[in-house]
């Protein structure tokens, strides 16, 4: 190794699945080659290294120019290490979309947290009940620049292993990541013509299409009457190819967050429903829509409930 | 925080804007808690509008445009009409009072009908009757 010092990476993952690490393995060689651009200072899937208290009992984290989060905020120890993370690194990222709109776990949204625990930990012989309190736990599912400036968003469930380690390599490198700003429709070959089905199919059902003809010879899945979530979805799945629900013919499911930032995807989905003049009743469990991106206060406790 | 209930009041150029003109001109009176809004048409007033004003603390959000049939834009009253099923929708899923959102048509000539609407409105919602009265989950 030269003397040269590596820009420091330090990964942290919260309220997450761990999905966006194992991507960001996935990677393979694009990965090995980020080895020799970056220097890592900590990732707790990789190494066996926790996040230590420091003498305050704060998290105590190494210093770095690049720091990737992973996972929303749930709990006040997570939002502990979140500050500690923004507080030790120079470009703070917000590492696929829970950590970007509340991914998945955000779905909770919907229920209060006593809801939840009591939900899932029910009867009185559950001990995780009792320790519930002391575990800190916030009113909701955070994003995570609901509490800390944050530099970048690099959403996806997972992100792309390609794309992660363009954007690591690029901020190593002193650059700006250039990250699509436009749809899942914009990267999609199917043929649209302006008008189609009237009526919205089940999410289940299967899209008609010739197995033997190529992607830019079947119809816009949401022509036929799917709910492909292309419109109100960021794109960027399939690299510069073709995104990759639609490559295996099915709808978008709205993984990598609203295209417009702090977009609603329920509600601009059901905006386009309406602008068709299609009816949207015909959505079961219309709510879900918001299956990625619950945080920012977008899904909440019905409080008639 | 205890400032005083809004209701925002988004209102299409062509027709309840001109009446809200002529409700000025003929010295109608309506609630002081009515912020009007003027969009070109009600057809552009996205719902998402229609939410923020409610999460920021209004006391509740009226859309009025011309009547079926007499948009200057043709269709942009029907797509209202359309949204607003999706508004009342979202509100119910999110828990939020059905009463704090309406729609209404005025046309120019029909001032009464825009400040009878307003006034309506705002005694639904409690504004008006006591002053200082609290908005609904104010703060939010
Ligand atoms: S964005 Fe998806 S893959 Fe990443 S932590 Fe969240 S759920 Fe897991
Ligand atoms: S709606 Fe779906 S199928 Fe249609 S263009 Fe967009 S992404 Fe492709
Ligand atoms: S098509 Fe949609 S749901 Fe599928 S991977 Fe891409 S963004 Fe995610
Ligand atoms: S111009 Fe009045 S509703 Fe369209």
């Amino acid at each position: 190794m030269s003397g040269v010092a590596l820009p420091r990476l330090c990964c942290e993952w919260l309220h997450g699945c761990s999905g966006c690490e194992v991507a960001l393995l996935n990677g393979g060689d694009l990965f090995l080659g980020l080895l020799e651009q970056v220097d890592i200072v900590h990732f707790p899937l990789l190494m066996d290294h926790k996040c230590p208290d420091g003498p305050e009992g704060n998290p105590s984290l190494p210093r770095a120019e690049i720091g990737l989060v992973s996972g929303g905020v749930a709990s006040k120890a997570q939002l502990e290490v979140l500050r500690t993370m923004r507080d030790r690194c120079r470009i703070l990222v917000a590492f696929g979309t829970c950590a970007s709109h509340g991914g998945i776990p955000a779905l909770r949204n919907q229920w209060t947290t006593e809801q939840a625990l009591s939900t899932v930990f029910h009867g009185d012989d559950c001990e995780y009940s009792s320790e519930s309190e002391s575990k800190g736990w916030l009113d909701r599912i955070y994003a995570i620049d609901e509490w800390v400036e944050v530099d970048l968003l690099l959403p996806g469930c997972p992100p792309r292993p390609e794309t992660i380690v363009e954007v690591v390599a690029a901020l190593a490198a002193g650059q700006q990541p250039q990250l699509t700003e436009k749809s899942v429709c914009e990267h999609c070959p199917t043929v649209r013509t302006g008008s189609g089905r009237m009526t919205v199919r089940r999410f289940l059902a299967n899209a008609d299409y010739e197995p033997e003809e190529p992607m830019d010879s079947m119809r816009c899945l949401f022509e036929q009457g799917l709910l492909c979530m292309g419109p109100v979805t960021v794109g960027g799945c399939g690299g510069r190819e073709m995104p990759l629900c639609i490559r295996a013919r099915v709808p978008c499911r709205g993984c990598y967050g609203p295209v417009r930032r702090q977009g609603n995807q329920l509600l601009d989905l059901l905006n386009i429903l309406a602008s068709k003049g299609i009816d949207h009743r015909a959505i079961v469990d219309r709510i879900s829509l918001l299956r990625f991106s619950g945080a920012h206060g977008l899904l909440k406790p019905n409080i008639q409930g | 925080m205890n400032r005083e209930p809004v209701i925002i009041a988004f209102c299409c150029n062509w027709c309840s804007y001109a009446a809200a003109d002529l409700a000025g001109i003929s010295r109608l009176q309506y609630p002081g808690s009515i912020r009007i809004i003027r969009v070109m048409c009600t057809g552009m007033v996205h719902p998402e509008l229609v939410l923020k004003a409610l999460n920021k603390g209004a006391a509740g959000v009226i859309i009025v445009g011309c009547h079926l049939g007499e948009c200057h834009y043709i269709k942009g009253s029907e797509m209202a009409l359309a949204r607003a099923e999706i508004i009342a929708d979202t509100l119910e899923d999110l828990g939020i009072a059905a009463e704090r959102f309406q729609l209404v048509w005025v046309s120019s000539s029909e001032p009464e009908r825009l400040v009878a609407a307003f006034r309506e409105m705002s005694e639904r919602l409690g504004i008006g009757r006591a002053l200082g009265v609290k908005t609904p989950e104010a703060g939010q």
